[in-house]
């Protein structure tokens, strides 16, 4: 990144004709805006530059090595790519994501709008029901992944044990090892927790929409449903797009879920691109350039919604 | 006309109520299993005595977590790197912020871009380079090397939220400060931080709720207990023992249970500050 080379400090030469002292200098130096402006930005750079532009970059220069940690990697040019790509469970693992993120990010916002709606409604005690159902999304996620695996067990699991009791089935369920549901139950988790997002942004937009439309709307005769359709949907439309698209990238990547409820199993059937990653780089054979090469795939695909999503929240922001 | 339309609203709020009913529960029911398995002796969690409600209510995992696991430390360990990353990321992003919103000097605008940009970009993109960096700076196994970390996510996060708010300061208010022979750094801290409690609320809120819930990073970084927090240290007591979850779910709620306070304090300021940036999806 260029803007690193940009951030020296140069004091400008004071054009007065008496010598000024160092202090004096520094001073006359903060005053002007360019100066102090990298200086206080200068942090936050070192930041952007070494955590994330710097790791990136070296991201992509591994995924044409062959390296293993602590070790100078070797130059291979595209093996690892050729190797994912010749590998059934890479590809497995592509569709795996795509339907991991495709049905978690759908069913969220289904049931984010519908609880949205609700809430909006006026009702007893809204605010407290408001509250409860946003708590899901303030509890760290690996408590609800160990919470949900515990829910989900095959022995004495809560599921398990209701259906049992209701004599619903003769046989418990292993919810979590039966490679037909593995999938679903791994998505079940994710909606559970991710919802609330949805849920708030939504119910934010509903209520900044003037009730006088609604009203308006009433005095011509609109059905509950036109209604719906004619100004509560055009109205929500930027913030259905800016959610979904910020939780397709974080739904997409997000490992703790897969890690600690299936590990990628039943045979791959659960495997994402995220655990797959992190099992090729760390999970003992240690093949960094592989593991990289796996999340860098999808960039190309991220980085569409990256920079629209940049666009829209520096806009939001008045810059 | 007007009796067909407070039919209309009569239907919909009642199915309104039903599907809050049972999303109450939805959203409920996991919480109960957590809590009350977490109050249950082993006879009660599992085999054929289980309960669904504990006959014999004890709170004897909580006593096994402290006296038999290093479930302290990790708290420790959570509550250090937490309060160090929000620390730095919130004097980083207020400098950053403020530079950005009232300065005026080239590669403001790229600058801003770029922010919002890393922000962006998830950790699961950066992990393998970031390990291979931490370990080439002998970081890993160590909380410091997690609070540098996890500013790589909290200033660009920070720094994107502070700067719509000091927009949204008065500039005349900074100048009339600046009559009065404030410098810069003085109309930040006198007049600008001050009228921006609410952002700095939330910031604070997002940067230790994500220190404290981090679990990639964690993960990859650390080995021994001596680093590990709360999130990587609970996942490792997954594996150690056959009967854990009594013991495991009463860890779960009390880790659980800091950033639900917070959330439900702060609330009303999270939400709005949510409401275009938020952290999960």
């Amino acid at each position: 990144m260029a803007i690193s080379t940009s951030t020296t400090v140069s004091l400008p030469i004071p054009s007065s004709r008496r010598e000024m002292g160092w202090g004096e200098r520094v001073q006359r130096a903060l005053t002007h805006d360019r100066t102090l402006g990298y200086l206080f930005l200068f942090p936050a750079i070192l930041v952007i530059v070494g955590l994330v532009a710097y790791p990136f970059a070296s991201a992509i220069v591994m995924t044409f090595q062959a390296k293993t940690a602590g070790a100078p990697g070797r130059y291979i040019g595209l093996e690892n790519y050729r190797e994912l790509f010749s590998s059934e469970q890479f590809l497995r693992t592509v569709m795996n994501t795509v339907v991991y993120t495709a049905v978690g990010v759908g069913v969220k916002f289904l049931l984010g709008l519908s609880m949205a709606l609700v809430l909006n409604q006026e009702r007893f005690c809204n605010n407290l029901f408001r509250s409860f159902l946003l708590v899901p999304w303030a509890i760290p996620t690996v408590m609800s992944a160990l919470n949900w695996r515990w829910i989900f067990d095959d022995a004495s699991g809560l599921i398990n044990n209701v259906l049992v009791r209701l004599n619903l089935i003769s046989e418990t369920i292993s919810w979590l090892s039966d490679p037909n549901l593995a999938m679903l139950s791994v998505i079940v988790v994710v909606v559970w927790q991710g919802t609330p997002f949805f849920t708030m942004s939504f119910l934010a937009g509903l209520q900044a929409i003037p009730k006088e439309l609604y009203e308006a709307a009433e005095i011509d005769g609109a059905s509950v449903l036109q209604q719906f359709t004619n100004i509560t949907l055009p109205r929500l439309h930027p913030i259905f797009v800016t959610a979904t698209m910020l939780s397709a990238i974080l739904t997409s990547s997000a490992i703790q879920f897969v890690l600690i409820l299936t590990n990628g199993g039943p045979a791959d059937k659960t495997m994402i691109f995220s655990v797959l990653s992190y099992h090729l780089a760390l999970g003992g054979a240690q093949r960094l350039g592989m593991g990289a090469a796996v999340s860098l795939i999808f960039f190309p695909v991220l980085v569409v919604f990256i920079v629209f999503l940049t666009r829209r929240m520096l806009r939001e922001k008045g810059e | 006309m007007a009796r067909k339309m407070t039919t209309q609203r009569r239907a919909l709020k009642g199915l309104g109520n039903g599907v809050l009913v049972v999303m109450i529960l939805w959203t409920a029911i996991p919480f109960y299993w957590m809590i009350v398995t977490s109050l249950k002796y082993d006879k009660e969690i599992y085999g054929y005595e289980a309960t669904l409600i504990p006959q014999r209510p004890t709170m004897a995992n909580y006593a096994t977590v402290f006296r038999e696991t290093p479930y302290l430390l990790y708290l420790r360990n959570s509550v250090a790197v937490a309060v160090g990353s929000t620390i730095l990321s919130m004097i980083i992003a207020v400098l950053g912020a403020y530079a950005i919103a009232r300065l005026n000097f080239p590669g403001r605008a790229l600058l801003a871009r770029s922010l919002v940009f890393t922000y962006l970009v998830p950790t699961s993109l950066l992990f393998i380079p970031m390990f291979a960096l931490m370990s080439m700076l002998r970081l890993t196994d160590s909380l410091h090397g997690l609070i540098i970390a996890y500013l790589g996510f909290d200033v660009p996060f920070c720094t994107w939220l502070l700067m719509g708010y000091f927009k949204s300061v008065p500039v005349e208010l900074e100048e009339a400060a600046r009559v009065d022979g404030c410098n810069r750094v003085g109309a930040l801290l006198r007049v600008v931080l001050p009228m921006s409690l609410p952002a700095l609320v939330v910031v604070t809120f997002f940067s230790f709720t994500h220190a404290w819930n981090e679990f990639l990073y964690a993960y990859v970084f650390t080995s021994t207990t001596s680093a590990r927090t709360v999130t990587t240290g609970l996942v490792n007591f997954m594996s150690q023992d056959v009967f854990f979850w009594g013991p495991l779910m009463a860890s779960t709620v009390m880790s659980a249970l800091p950033p639900v306070l917070m959330f439900l304090v702060f609330q009303r300021w999270v939400v709005k500050g949510l409401t275009l940036g938020g952290v999960k999806g």
